[in-house]
Order: structure tokens, then C-alpha cells, then sequence
């Protein structure tokens, strides 16, 4: 054998090294040594069975060894297999640590907070956060964007965001929220309303009036929720209009077109804020945040939250709910437990 | 009961059985690309149900003699609640062909330690003796709590999980009984009754907490897997012929008309199903026959957003959904 096969073989090897791709085909051995099963370790990588198999063999080629005993009809780790796969592991996890380190340090992640607020927070209460955050973490950056709950969760849960300011009852699985807090809303009608002449006015009293909400896209469950309670309280609005800024939803009250649920603000020329009668409805929010990973990201997300809170409640008139009354549900046989 | 007999629904189908289900499915793949779009078009429309209704579903409906399909997120883990009725169903049918017992056989129910729930026995106050069989007709038209965990203790958890297997459901493990479900229910709660758990559930932290209510720690399934046993009782593949009839009647004798019912408002059509009810949680699984000899077998699982117990739209989405899926399956 000449010199320059030796050299043309090394380059070959080199190359069916490179093709292997080690650490995609260790996944694929890791994933099939845990399921024991072909069908369901692709299922799990969301990868067709066909090209699994082939990627073990490869492996199994590249190690000199066999990791499976497929000769039954079970698949069973050979006892080279059980010795690799430890191995294999370590290996994994030590990947994936290069991949999040890095993804950090790309994102800059650690030195900012990426936090959602609703669009209809009002700017003094947006200035007051941002003030407030400067203030306590001056080593940060803010990311502050206009996003509705149904958004924010999506986005919290590709990790698209850090934490935001939700109204509920919103999908909170998996993620972490601050305390409760309510605000109780009333009716914003025209100044020359009838309506506007008492102090307090009755939700029944709305009956035969439009009403006119933020979209229910923006959030799904505050939204049904006010509707139920609506009707719960004898308004059954004739039709609802959806307003994604609140200058149009003032326009629509101007104009007697329809009637408006909000928290206090103060009156305006042409429009009236009446409390309702038994402060039957309220709006919920907290805040919510991820889990994060590294414990100097979520200190900075956890500081974004105290803050956040706390100006909550000190400029936008939001009160703890913990003492709240518990809700009356009676089930009926349709709804009772394990219907 | 004859080998033979034996094996059209026991533990190792035939592989004849097998190439004819492998061939449907590659029928089912076979779609040509104008249907593929009418199907995507179906599964936006479902989506677009569900959100307007307040919910996230999963679905799955599947034409039982052609394998076409509809799926909504179809394989992911979903809480069975009440659906368990009807893994356990089989396993019960399945063992009075083994002759491991006896349908007929008399169970006496004392008023003391009843499994808590709103209907049948579940809700009575004095003994009561019936026969195991009728015991799961009542698990089954009324979902009675009490009847199915004395059918379960009678059939075993294992039994149960052991049929879900034998028949090739991958994704379908039963973890509790009603009694233990609920006792966990309170206990994660911090409540004593079982109303309470839904005022709880304002607190978002909460639902978190509640086992019931997660996939990976309670009684769970799939959308396919249901389907998968549902064809298979239809097709008189679950249990003997006899067994799967027993079942079919049982199914089609459920009394509530607010979820999958609801959506096939045609007296010509039969529905047959059995609901899964736990706070927020509304399933239902069951199958719909046209008269032309169309069968669907159906399953949808959905998670409401509002805590709220009586919400009529999120049951009759259940229906909406089901009924979208049917009519883009029947399309020629």
C-alpha cells in the first residue's frame, strides 16, 4: 500500500466523520435508549422513523459496536449501548449549555427585561414604570412593548418576553404571576345623558345601549368574562362594538352611539365616569413572568415585577384582592365532578 | 371461547388486521391536494370555534371505515376525567369474554364511602344491589361515579391499562379512581368541597397545582388514542361482537345533549358518546352515524379560559367542532 492511499483514506474517514454529525446522532441513539421503541424515540424527535434508524446505524458503523439488539421484537440497549450511554448524555448536556450560553450572550438577554404591558394602560402609568425601573436598576435595559394578555402569554411561553401586566382569567400554565389586583370599572357616558344626572348607576340601566370594549383578541377571558357579567347583571348589550384605542371608544360615547366599562377617569368635555351600582365589575391583572434559567435574569425580572406592582397600585388605583370574597358556584349534574 | 374467536380482538391482532389498518392509513395519506386544502381549511375553522368559544381543543375525527381524518393538535396529552368510563368499559367486556367475570354477577353498595358525584347511584342514599353490568350502564348513560369505581375496583387499574395496550393505545394510561381523583382534587385545593375548587381557580397559581387538571399526572390520553377505541368498539374489534354491542348500546343511551350532541341536530343521525367533565376541563368522545352508512368516530378535549362551571358556549363547541370535522370528511 503507497503513502497516498493511507492519505486518500484518512480524508475519506475524515469525511464520513463529518457527515456523522456526532452530536445530532447521539441524540437520536439517547432518544431511542430512553423509548426503547423506533416509532415512538421519532415521535420524540419529531423526526420520520426511517432516517432514525439510519442515523443509529451510522452510529453504530462510526463506533464499531452495536447499541441495539433489534433481533427480538422488543429493541434492547446491547451492554456496549448501556456503557455509551451515559456517555452520550454528558455529552448532550454539555452541548446544550453551549447553546443557551450562547444564545445569552447573543441576545444580551441577562441585561435586559423584555416586558408586555396592555395598550390601554395609560401613558402616565407607562412613564411612571419606566421611571420607577431607572430607578431601582439603573444597570439595566427596558424593553417595554404594546401587547395584549392573549400575546404576552404566547409570547412568555416561546420566550419571546421576560414578563408583562395581564388582565385575567388568562391560560397561566407554567408561568408565575405577582399578586392580584383589582379595579373596579364603571360607565362612561355622555355628559347629557340622562345617566349622567344620578351619582351611581345601575348596569340594568344600560339596557338598550350599545357597548363599545377593547377587542376580545386583546384578552379572550377578561373579555367573556365582562360580557357573562353583564348579562349576569341584567345589561345584555344589543351589540358590542370593538375599539383598539380608546380615543375611538371615546368617540363612540360622544357621539351616544354606545356605552363604555372602564375604570375611573376623570370627566371631560361632552362624557360622564359613573361608578356602578355594587361595583359589579372589575378588571384583574397582575403580572406574569417565566422561569428564567439564570438566576441573575430572573433577579432582573423579578425587580421589573416588584416595581411594576407597586406602580400599579400607587398610580392606577389597583387593590390587593387576596381578601376578596370567594365567588358562589353551584355546580349543576352537568358540570358537577366527573360529569 | 375458540382461539379463532380469539384472535379478531385479542391481545396480538391478525396481521391481515394490520396490513388492512396500515392500508388505511396510507389511504388516508393518499388525499389529493385540493382535499389536503379543504382539510387545512377545516382545522382553521375548528381553531377559529374554539377561540371565539373561549377554549383550547384538541380534536380528532376520523372516518372509521375509510381512516380519513381531521386532527386539532390530535396527539397531545389530554386529562380523560370522566372519559376513563370507557377504556374501563372495555376492559370489563373484554374480561366477561375471558370469563374472568361474570356480567351478571350481583354488587351490593352500601350508603357508607360512596364516590362523590351528581349523578346516579353517586347522589342516593340507601344500599343498592345490582349486577356489575348494569353498574356500568349507569357509569355510562349518567356518568356515576360510584358505579364505575365499583366496576373498576372489581376490574383493577392494571386490567384496565393492560387492554389500552393490548389494543395498540399508546397514550392511554388510567392513574386513579373518581374517589381518588377527588380527594386529590380537595386536598390541592385546600378545600372541602368539591364547589369551592372553582372559586379557587380565580387565583391563577392554582389550576397549576391541581393534579386533576395535568395531563402528566392523572388519568390521560390522546384524541387519536380515544378515536382508535372507539373505531375499534364500532368495528367490533375491542372486545367479541357481543361485548362491542353491549358498549355501542350503552354509548348510545348517554343522556346529555349539550356537547356532541348538540352539534348533529338531525334526527336521522345518531351520536353516541360519553363527556369527561373536571372544572374547566369538557371532553367528549363517542361516534356519529349518518344513514348512509358514514360512522366518525369523534374525540375532543377542550380547556376553558373562564372558571366558570355553567358555560354553555364551551359544551356546545364540542358539537360545533365535531360537526365541522364530520361535514369536511363527508365531502365528496
Amino acid at each position: 500500500m503507497s503513502k497516498i492511499d493511507i492519505y486518500v483514506r484518512g480524508i475519506s474517514h475524515l469525511i464520513s466523520s463529518l457527515i456523522v454529525n456526532l452530536v445530532g446522532h447521539l441524540r437520536c441513539f439517547v432518544a431511542v435508549a430512553e423509548e426503547l421503541h423506533f416509532g415512538r424515540a421519532a415521535e420524540r424527535l419529531g423526526m420520520a422513523q426511517p432516517p432514525l434508524s439510519q442515523r443509529v446505524q451510522r452510529l453504530e458503523r462510526e463506533l464499531g459496536v452495536r447499541l441495539f439488539d433489534r433481533s427480538s421484537r422488543k429493541v434492547a440497549l446491547t451492554a456496549p449501548g448501556r456503557l455509551l450511554l451515559d456517555e452520550a448524555r454528558d455529552i448532550l448536556t454539555r452541548v446544550d449549555r453551549i447553546y443557551s450560553v450562547a444564545e445569552r450572550a447573543r441576545l444580551g438577554e441577562v441585561g435586559t427585561v423584555r416586558a408586555g404591558l396592555p395598550s390601554d394602560l395609560g401613558g402616565p402609568i407607562v412613564a411612571a414604570l419606566i421611571a420607577a425601573f431607572r430607578a431601582r436598576r439603573p444597570d439595566l435595559r427596558l424593553d417595554l412593548r404594546e401587547t395584549g394578555t392573549a400575546e404576552q402569554v404566547r409570547a412568555l411561553a416561546e420566550g419571546a418576553l421576560d414578563a408583562g401586566i395581564v388582565r385575567h382569567p388568562c391560560d397561566s400554565r407554567g408561568l408565575e404571576f405577582g399578586p392580584m389586583l383589582g379595579r373596579p370599572l364603571g360607565v362612561l357616558v355622555p355628559a347629557a345623558s340622562e345617566l349622567a344626572a344620578s351619582p351611581e348607576v345601575h348596569l340594568a340601566d344600560l339596557g338598550g345601549r350599545d357597548l363599545v370594549v377593547a377587542p376580545r383578541e386583546e384578552a379572550p377571558g377578561a373579555y367573556d368574562d365582562l360580557l357573562a357579567s353583564c348579562r349576569r347583571h341584567g345589561y345584555a348589550p344589543d351589540a358590542v362594538h370593538e375599539a383598539r384605542h380608546p380615543q375611538f371608544a371615546l368617540g363612540l360615547v360622544l357621539a351616544g352611539t354606545a356605552v363604555a366599562l372602564v375604570p375611573r377617569v376623570d370627566d371631560t368635555a361632552g362624557v360622564a365616569w359613573r361608578p356602578l351600582v355594587g361595583e359589579p365589575l372589575a378588571w384583574r391583572t397582575s403580572c406574569i413572568w417565566r422561569r428564567a434559567g439564570d438566576p441573575e435574569h430572573l433577579r432582573a425580572i423579578t425587580d421589573f415585577v416588584a416595581v411594576a406592582t407597586a406602580v400599579l397600585r400607587r398610580e392606577a388605583g389597583m387593590t390587593p384582592l387576596d381578601a376578596a370574597p370567594a365567588r358562589r358556584v353551584v355546580p349543576r349534574p352537568s358540570s358537577g365532578f366527573l360529569a | 371461547m375458540s382461539e379463532a374467536k380469539r384472535g379478531a380482538w385479542g391481545v396480538d391482532p391478525p396481521q391481515a388486521k394490520r396490513m388492512s389498518e396500515a392500508k388505511r392509513v396510507s389511504e388516508a395519506k393518499r388525499v389529493s391536494g385540493a382535499r389536503r386544502d379543504a382539510r387545512g381549511e377545516v382545522t382553521e375553522r375548528i381553531e377559529a370555534e374554539f377561540r371565539a368559544a373561549g377554549v383550547t381543543g384538541c380534536l380528532h375525527v376520523v372516518d372509521m371505515d375509510s381512516g380519513r381524518e381531521v386532527a386539532v393538535r390530535a396527539g397531545d396529552p389530554v386529562v380523560l376525567a370522566s372519559v376513563f368510563k370507557v377504556p374501563l368499559l372495555v376492559a370489563f367486556h373484554r374480561q366477561a369474554a375471558e370469563g374472568v367475570l361474570d356480567p351478571a354477577e350481583p354488587v351490593t353498595l352500601g350508603p357508607a364511602d360512596r364516590t362523590a358525584g351528581p349523578t346516579g347511584i353517586s347522589g342516593m342514599l340507601d344500599e343498592v344491589r345490582m349486577s356489575l353490568r348494569d353498574l356500568t350502564f349507569l357509569m355510562i348513560t349518567v356518568s356515576d361515579n360510584a358505579a364505575a369505581d365499583a366496576v373498576l375496583d372489581r376490574v383493577g387499574r392494571d386490567a384496565v391499562n393492560a387492554a389500552a395496550a393490548a389494543l395498540g393505545l399508546r397514550d392511554t394510561v388510567v392513574e386513579v379512581s373518581g374517589r381518588e381523583l377527588h380527594e386529590s382534587l380537595l386536598a390541592d385545593a385546600g378545600v372541602t368541597g368539591f364547589a369551592d375548587v372553582w372559586s379557587r381557580l380565580d387565583d391563577p397559581g392554582v389550576a397549576a397545582r391541581l393534579r386533576a387538571l395535568d395531563p402528566l399526572r392523572t388519568s390521560r390520553s390522546t384524541p387519536r388514542d380515544m378515536t382508535r377505541l372507539l373505531s375499534m368498539i364500532w368495528r367490533d374489534e375491542a372486545a367479541p361482537p357481543d361485548g362491542c354491542a353491549a358498549m355501542r348500546r350503552l354509548l348510545g343511551l348517554q343522556v346529555w345533549p349539550h356537547r356532541l350532541s348538540s352539534g348533529f341536530p338531525f334526527d336521522d343521525v345518531v351520536v353516541s358518546g360519553k363527556t369527561g367533565t373536571l372544572p374547566t376541563l369538557r371532553n367528549e368522545v363517542g361516534a356519529v352515524e349518518y344513514p348512509d352508512g358514514g360512522r366518525y368516530a369523534v374525540a375532543v378535549f377542550t380547556r376553558s379560559l373562564l372558571p366558570v362551571a355553567v358555560l354553555p358556549r364551551a359544551d356546545a363547541v364540542i358539537g360545533t367542532a365535531a360537526r365541522l370535522a364530520v361535514e369536511a370528511l363527508r365531502r365528496p
